[in-house]
């Protein structure tokens, strides 16, 4: 695997996948702007780029999950129209997707077998498919226990069940959606030496990732997407990580960080050594410890799904730690019920706004009560009063600049941002000390974008306390005077926000420790 | 002492294997859409319709087994109808369960005053009964034991038979298979291209089926009467089992077998006098003590598992970094 | 106001197409289905008298539907009033022969243990709902067939009646409830439920814990984000479900019957969730398909007498009206947020 041996120029041919002007449409917003990826057969090929850059649409459009509104889909040269996936993998394609799809109560090859069962007199063979995922197994080194129950295994292990599932049905084309953000680097290493070995025997593979340490180690050529356009192409060889970095950035956008006073107060929250497990009870944060002060506005960075879910749960006492403290206001909230936190003076923008941040079925005026149900002017006597409710909210609706018909619209039929709108205008009327948000701006149009970190600048300059957890980087060096940088449920490094920058946080984000770049502070 | 042996004697075992053939029937039933994610509180109403048109069918075409057929005919109508509202419509599975269930219980007293013009029961009336199967050689073989697999109505033997073709077909067949893979993880079932709705379609039928059949056993088996609601419960006991079994075969047979020694034990007692209102509620009283023991012993899985995790989580060094999962 | 509008008509179609198919079925059985609803009609407002009678019908059916209201507010199903309605009503009947008290006090006493009676027996099923999330359906449903046959046995073998059927002695008059006209057995039972069903409207509409239990019902989670304790707020919810459905049973033995007897109220909590159901949870609603339902209750009385038709046809033609009425609008916002139902569904 020496990309160097390769002639500098080949033919068209060679091409075991081509994309060819690929442009995808959601209503106003566009996903893939006239993408051309041509990817070399017997090679690895690595697309990057920050989150919302299009990757996974691009896959997906490859993948017949997604139609395009324009361009060209080329197999071995030949022009193929992906209606849907079983003409992908008619076409040899096959593709791993980020969230495994696979049955726990089933075995390893009743898995890899799904839907393509081998029956002999009407019944499954249960020892042939063990038998060919053994052999298909040994073959590629993706060493699985064929009678195992899937759900007794680790993750590692599920993704290459999920890989042999893609193999057994023929592909000689392996698309990797994110295949090492659920892997340890031990489990990352052994997956690349499988994938080299596809390669070996001339298959292809293609490989999405944020992780740019494992796109130089593994890959042969690099495509980097930004906003949707394949702003690059290059054998890894020729680039540095820096440089990723840079093409994958889009610094053209970046928002202006606006002008502020020092007025960083006393400590309101104070996070020590805090352990958790995910759903799953995997350890998500570990020993993770900073603090947050009055006035100031801490961010909190990394590639989703490296523990900022489970830290924002448990500081608003939604999930347990298992380890550490968390004090507010100098009171110990670890412990504390979501309503003691609340109590203890936090108010909390969830990441995920249509399940915890608002009942969609209900009114403006309903939701913007949740959780002061028991304060004036919201309670009169033993009353809820609805009319000062209603009052209340067309206040906020004003103020926030909420688009609807009037305090008794239902919520679900608002934009994203109107309802985000909603949520902030009850959390941040709330006058608590310390504000968590979480994903401040998530599925958000621009306009509404700025008028929310405008509020949240008023917020900071009223002197409360604000933890910003976002995957958006851009929102966070204009917003934050603290960046954080998560990976794997620890904090990389801390960074000024006013010196931030990208690269640096990039290798934070790619689990790059601190410790190599000079810190800022 | 002698109590003791007069309670316990080959007639009970042999009363509780035919009290434990009607819900284990209907179980089977149940085991099916347990097992494609739907819940099916519905199967007392489709036993209670098998049952009563059993009755019927025997009477008009004067066979048992025309009346099984009829009864059959009537639960799958049920379950249809329940497919349509609950797969097809979303419709709440639990309300529309329960209105097939009063709906049963409504139809059938409404037709047995149309069609018998009385009240309460249907006795007589030329009703056919299922005949009694007699195994070749077995009091040859097994002597006084011999009651205990011979003298069944068919019925019984396809109940205990249902067992293992059960876990034959969750294991060793396509539809099996891909009924669990939709009941447990739709959205793989849905990546590889099997139907949810199909699935869905196809349990819900085959439980009507076993359904109509535990119904036709209720009236047409050991007694060959209909009453109203004779089901009295059957279903919803089968529910509970259901729930804490997930609908593995042999774990509802456990449960099965539970409920049958309860009920023969009660009918049991009865003849030694003690009040019947109270025995009769042992076997419901069972049913429950069972939901809810088993839902408590799912606690200490839980904590077993933490508690694995936390030591396997010290044991390693505190560097090594494990998997955190994507959102 | 004009969704609401919308969902009422909805509601009204689909009671419509549900008599439609009732007709059928009554054609079915060779009965002519004009001559059913207008006996039916007749039975249930013919004079001053079958108009009682209707309301009579209607009390225990509305108590029993608020009861189930509650409980559908909080997110979850208590099918169990029938049996809740048993042992209030028992309970109830021991207070009212047992004790001797001055008359008024007598009634509340006998209408508290009602109540207390209710709530004590949804306590298990709601304690391992919220605690291990033990289906509350089957639960209160088995538990139903355990009251009905423990109120029975307690009827016959503790306090039968001296040389009579299987009921208690009766209540001495201290505990009755007072009548409402002489031309009738109606009572103040009724004026208890109006008043129930409109207090448990206005709690849930006007005050802070109506609130949070009517978030926990439809948006779990965003009420646990709120600062709402949910599991506690749904234990309190099928308790006060449950004690509701207690008094039903009471009002059913100090008003109507002045003693518990085998089989006293068949049906009756049944009616109550299924009047709930079509009023999709809303006690206000739950007062006008309480009287649609007694009134068919009623009405069927003279179907025995007049037609062909056994009065169960009714039953009948209600299971009609909750499944057309499942396949479009009924509960479809509760049902998506049914936190506890959701593993049934996806």
């Amino acid at each position: 695997m020496d990309p160097v041996s390769r002639p500098a120029t080949e033919p068209a041919a060679d091409y075991a996948v081509e994309l060819l002007g690929i442009t995808k449409r959601f209503g106003a917003f566009t996903a893939n702007e006239g993408v051309d990826l041509r990817v070399r057969r017997a090679g690895i090929h690595a697309i990057i780029g920050e989150n919302g850059a299009g990757k996974t649409t691009l896959m997906n459009v490859l993948f017949g999950l997604l139609q395009p509104d324009e361009g060209e889909i080329r197999v071995d040269g030949k022009p193929v129209v992906v209606t849907d996936p079983s003409v992908a993998i008619r076409a040899g394609l096959g593709m791993v997707h980020q969230h495994f799809k696979l049955v726990p109560s089933l075995t390893v090859a009743e898995n890899v077998f799904l839907g393509m069962e081998i029956r002999r007199n009407g019944l499954i063979d249960h020892r042939a498919q063990e038998e060919k995922t053994r052999e298909l197994s040994e073959r590629f080194g993706l060493a699985v226990d064929p009678t195992e129950r899937v759900g007794l295994l680790s993750v590692g292990i599920e993704q290459r069940i999920e890989i042999l599932k893609v193999l057994v049905r023929g592909a000689r084309t392996v698309i990797l959606d994110e295949p090492t953000a659920v892997l340890t680097p031990q489990e990352s290493r052994e997956l690349f030496s499988t994938l080299r070995g596809f390669t070996q025997d001339g298959m292809t593979v293609i490989f999405i990732s944020h992780h740019l340490e494992e796109v130089m180690e593994v890959s042969d050529t690099v495509t980097v997407l930004r906003r949707g356009k394949a702003v690059a192409t290059r054998p890894t060889s020729e680039l540095t990580k820096a440089e990723m970095v840079r093409l994958m950035v889009d610094r053209d956008v970046s928002f202006e960080r606006p002008a502020r006073a020092a007025t960083a107060g006393q400590n309101i929250l104070s996070v020590r050594g805090l352990w958790a497990r995910d759903d799953r009870r995997h350890p998500a944060l570990r020993d993770v410890s900073f603090d947050v002060r009055a006035g100031e506005i801490v961010g909190i960075a990394g590639v989703a799904g490296n523990g900022q879910t489970e830290l924002a749960e448990v500081l608003s006492g939604l999930r347990p730690a298992s380890h550490g403290s968390a004090s507010l206001n100098g009171q110990d909230i670890v412990t504390l019920s979501p309503a003691g936190v609340r109590a203890a003076g936090l108010a909390h923008v969830p990441g995920d706004r249509m399940v915890r941040g608002v009942d969609g079925n209900a009114s403006i005026s309903a939701n913007l009560i949740m959780g002061r149900q028991n304060r004036a002017p919201w309670k009169k006597g033993p009353r809820l009063d609805w009319k000062a409710a209603a009052n209340e909210a067309a206040k906020m609706i004003q103020r926030f600049d909420i688009r609807a018909r009037g305090p008794g619209d239902t919520v679900r039929r608002l934009s994203g941002g109107n309802i985000q709108k909603v949520v902030l205008a009850r959390e941040f009327t709330n006058e608590a000390p310390f504000l968590l948000i979480d994903q401040p701006t998530r599925g958000v149009d621009i306009g509404a974008q700025e008028a929310i970190h405008d509020e949240i600048m008023r917020q900071r300059a009223k002197g409360v306390a604000i933890l910003v957890i976002s995957v958006q980087l851009d929102e966070l060096m204009k917003l934050a005077d603290r960046i954080l940088v998560m990976f794997n449920g620890r904090i990389m490094g801390s960074v000024d926000g006013d010196t931030a920058d990208e690269d640096q946080i990039g290798l934070m984000m790619a689990g790059i420790p601190q410790g190599s770049v000079e810190a800022a502070a | 002492m002698e109590v003791l042996t007069s309670l316990f004697n080959v007639a009970l075992l042999v009363a509780m294997l035919r009290t434990t053939a009607p819900i284990l029937l209907v179980a089977m039933g149940g085991s099916f859409t347990t097992k494609a994610g739907i819940f099916n509180i519905g199967l007392e109403g489709q036993m209670l319709v098998g049952a009563f048109f059993a009755v019927l069918g025997s009477i008009w075409t004067g066979s048992a087994w025309g009346g099984v057929l009829c009864g059959v005919a009537a639960a799958l109508v049920f379950a249809l109808i329940f497919a349509l509202l609950v797969v097809t419509f979303r419709a709440n599975e639990v309300v529309v369960g329960l209105a097939l269930n009063i709906l049963a219980g409504g139809m059938t007293i409404s037709l047995m005053k149309a069609v018998f013009g009385t009240r309460g029961s249907i006795v007589g009336q030329g009703i056919v009964g299922l005949p009694k199967v007699q195994i070749p050689f077995a009091r040859e073989m097994l002597g006084s034991w011999a009651p205990l697999i011979s003298g069944y109505t068919p019925l019984v033997y396809v109940a205990f038979l249902a067992v293992p073709l059960l876990v034959l077909f969750y294991r060793r067949t396509r539809l099996g298979l891909h009924i669990r893979v939709v009941g447990e993880k739709p959205e793989a079932a849905e990546a590889l291209g099997i139907s949810i709705t199909r699935i869905r379609y196809t349990s819900s039928l085959l439980c009507g089926l076993l359904a109509g059949l535990a119904g036709a056993h209720l009236s047409l088996g050991y007694i060959t009467m209909f009453t109203e609601n004779m089901s009295s419960g059957r279903g919803f006991m089968a529910v509970a089992i259901l729930i804490f079994s997930n609908g593995d075969p042999l774990r509802v047979l456990a449960g099965c077998l539970l409920f049958g020694f309860a009920d023969a034990f009660s009918l049991r007692l009865q003849t030694f006098g003690y009040p019947s209102y109270l025995i009769l509620a042992v076997p419901y009283l069972v049913a429950l003590a069972a939901l809810f023991a088993l839902s408590y012993r799912a606690r200490p899985k839980l904590i077993r598992e933490t508690a694995e995790t936390m030591r396997r989580f010290l044991s390693a060094e505190p560097d090594k970094p494990s998997n955190p999962r994507p959102q | 106001m004009s969704l609401r509008l919308r969902a009422i008509l909805g509601q009204v179609i689909a009671v419509a197409f549900a008599l439609a198919l009732g007709s059928i079925v009554i054609l079915l059985i060779d009965e002519s289905p004009i001559r059913v609803f207008t006996t039916l009609l007749r039975g249930a407002f013919g004079d001053p008298g079958k108009v009682a009678g209707t309301l009579l019908q209607s009390t225990p059916i509305l108590i029993s539907g608020v009861a189930a209201c509650i409980a559908l507010r909080g997110g979850m199903f208590n099918v169990g009033v029938e049996g809740q309605l048993f042992l209030g009503g028992f309970a109830a009947a021991v207070v009212g022969f047992g004790l001797d008290l001055p008359t008024g006090l007598h009634m509340l006493v006998g209408l508290a243990a009602a109540i207390l009676a209710g709530a004590v027996w949804v306590a298990i099923p709601a304690y391992f709902r919220v605690r291990f999330n033990t289906n509350e359906v089957v639960s209160t449903i088995l538990s139903n067939y355990v009251a009905i046959l423990l109120t029975s046995y307690f009827t016959i073998f503790l306090f039968k009646r001296p040389g009579g059927w299987s009921e208690t002695p009766p209540i001495l008059t201290s505990a009755h409830l007072p009548e409402l006209f002489d031309f009738s057995r109606l009572n103040w039972g009724l004026v208890i439920g109006l008043v129930l069903a409109l207090l448990t409207a206005w709690y849930f509409r006007n005050t802070p814990g109506g609130y949070s239990v009517s978030m926990t019902g439809s948006a779990p989670r965003f009420a646990e984000y709120g600062g709402v304790d949910i599991k506690k707020r749904g234990f309190w919810v099928l308790i006060a479900s449950g004690a509701v459905g207690g008094l039903a049973g009471g009002v059913e033995t100090l008003g109507v019957h002045h003693r518990f007897m085998e089989g006293f109220a068949p049906g009756f909590g049944f009616d109550g969730l299924i009047a709930a159901l079509l009023a999709n949870g809303s006690p206000i609603g739950t007062i006008l398909t309480a009287l649609f339902f007694g009134a068919l209750r009623s009405g069927s009385l003279l179907l025995e007498t007049d037609t062909a038709a056994s009065r169960e046809i009714i039953t009948v033609i209600q299971a009609l009206i909750i499944l057309s009425v499942s396949a479009q609008v009924l509960l479809r916002r509760r049902g998506d947020a049914q936190g506890g139902e959701r593993r049934w569904k996806f």
